[in-house]
């Protein structure tokens, strides 16, 4: 199964490359509950594009039909915003996936965003830091022929 | 060497420390890696964005019950088999850092095996003391007891300094302004801003502690010289490594930033305390020109996680005791 990990070991020499905590601000683990897993799909409905982590609020359909606001959380803004994130490649009505787990407290539509993904499986950002490595511009390019920011 | 008008280096700008060189050297690797290593490595690190950037199953279901462990025990630690976030996220540093031309295996250099000094005696003593005090508590019983980074009140890792070191995640950037009587420099992380005070030093009584400790700096030729002293008890030094320690009364660091062209600065620091470390701790950082900004991280604004953690910890609880209760009946 792919994984969206975020600082995996790859190379035999990959601790070298990894050598903290990965959550950043905070552990996802004392937040999110790994018993509780969720699929969540629907359009967005509001953008918490904030710090210490954004927040995505999607409207999600129950399998009783009713509807449901989640909150699915990703990570710090600024990094998307360094990378010339446009507002328009995420806006309110845009239809997403997402995969994640339930907050520990369970009364709480709350999720972490483990992997979002457009309703066609393609990622709502790459990752490009501007560095201009060509794994970047390739990636991009074929990014961009498909309409996609 | 660009300078001010008064003749002293300018260290002006926006500097990026993000590298994928970690603090501290794993074992049986040499201090400078190989070329061959270096583009194994930095190759790995693109293989492994490109491929987290394939698209996904549009039909995939929920991820897994119990969580999906990767193996890697400090990742599986943290996320607790969540997964965190997208790699989009993400801008950890794509490079080994690069320094005086050689490709480090480590931040640390001294102790020569890139590894944190042995603690004497009393630094075990103290560490132990720790651990025992912090026993008493639940790590989820209140705000306090929770880590500086979650509650916003400094950066994550080491990125405030001193050492300011990379935090392995995203947003280790620093803006540096200059005047003759002080120097500033902001992290991006939760906006730390060191004000080091230039001149001869009139350091703080010994119970003002302040978080990032207490600074003043003079100029050793074009070289900025920072000394440290004072450093809150709270605040972890080296975080994001396995060389992280809690300082001492006695902590000193000695930073040392040099501008060695338009686009590097040398950063070095030294760790001196007797009284916890049987050795000095020495470390060399390159500060890359950042062609970019810096954005406002308002960390308090929106830190539900914190409130997530918290009420989470007492959802558990009460499941627990509920779990209790009808095994009793």
């Amino acid at each position: 199964m792919k994984r969206t990990a975020l600082l995996i070991a790859c190379t035999a020499m990959a601790v070298v490359v990894t050598a903290g905590p990965v959550d950043g601000h905070h552990a996802f683990g004392a937040e999110f509950d790994r018993d509780a897993p969720i699929r969540l799909a629907g359009p967005i409905v509001r953008l918490e594009w904030v710090n210490p982590h954004t927040w995505i609020h999607l409207e999600h359909t129950n399998e009783d039909g009713s509807k449901e606001v989640w909150m699915v959380e990703g990570g710090t803004p600024n990094v998307l915003l360094r990378r010339g994130l446009r507002r328009d490649c995420l806006t309110p009505g845009t239809e997403i996936i997402v995969d994640g787990y339930q907050a520990k407290d369970h009364s709480l539509p709350r999720a972490n965003g483990r992997d979002i993904t457009f309703t066609d499986g393609t990622k709502i950002f790459l990752g490009s830091s501007g560095t201009g490595a060509p794994y970047e511009a390739e990636m991009l390019a074929a990014r961009r022929e498909r309409g996609r920011c | 060497m660009p300078r001010l008008p008064d003749g002293t280096p300018d260290l002006q700008g926006n500097w990026s420390n993000a590298t994928m060189t970690p603090i501290v050297r794993p074992p049986g690797v040499a201090e400078i890696l190989t070329s061959e290593q270096v583009s194994a490595l930095e190759q790995g690190r693109q293989d492994f964005i490109t491929s987290d950037y394939e698209d996904s199953d549009p039909e995939r279901g929920a991820p897994p019950v119990g969580g999906e462990l990767t193996g890697d025990p400090i990742f599986d630690a943290a996320t607790g088999g969540t997964g965190g976030y997208n790699q989009f996220f993400v801008d950890a540093g794509d490079n080994i850092a690069i320094y005086d031309g050689e490709p480090r295996s480590s931040l640390i250099v001294y102790p020569e095996d890139g590894r944190r000094a042995a603690f004497t005696p009393e630094g075990e003593r103290r560490v132990a003391e720790r651990v025992a005090f912090n026993r008493q508590f639940n790590q989820y019983d209140n705000p306090e007891n929770r880590p500086l980074a979650e509650r916003c009140m400094m950066s994550f890792g080491s990125n405030g300094g001193p050492p300011m070191l990379p935090n392995y995640f995203y947003n280790n950037n620093y803006t540096i302004v200059q005047t003759p009587d002080a120097i500033m420099i902001m992290t991006e992380m939760v906006h730390d801003v060191r004000v080091i005070r230039m001149g001869e030093p009139r350091p703080l009584p010994e119970h003002m502690r302040p978080w990032l400790g207490d600074s003043w700096g003079r100029w050793d030729g074009d070289t900025l010289v920072i000394e440290t002293t004072n450093i809150h008890p709270q605040q972890v030094l080296m975080g994001m490594s396995n060389a992280s320690f809690y300082p001492s009364e006695d902590t000193r660091v000695i930073e040392r930033l040099t501008r060695v062209s338009d686009d590097q600065m040398n950063y070095e620091f030294t760790i001196d305390d007797p009284t916890i470390f049987a050795d000095q701790i020495r470390g060399e950082v390159p500060f890359n020109r950042l062609d970019g900004l810096l954005y406002e991280y308002a960390c308090h604004e929106a830190n539900y996680a914190l409130e997530n953690v918290l009420r989470g910890a007492r959802s558990q609880e009460e499941r627990e005791r509920n779990e209790n209760q009808q095994d009793r009946r």
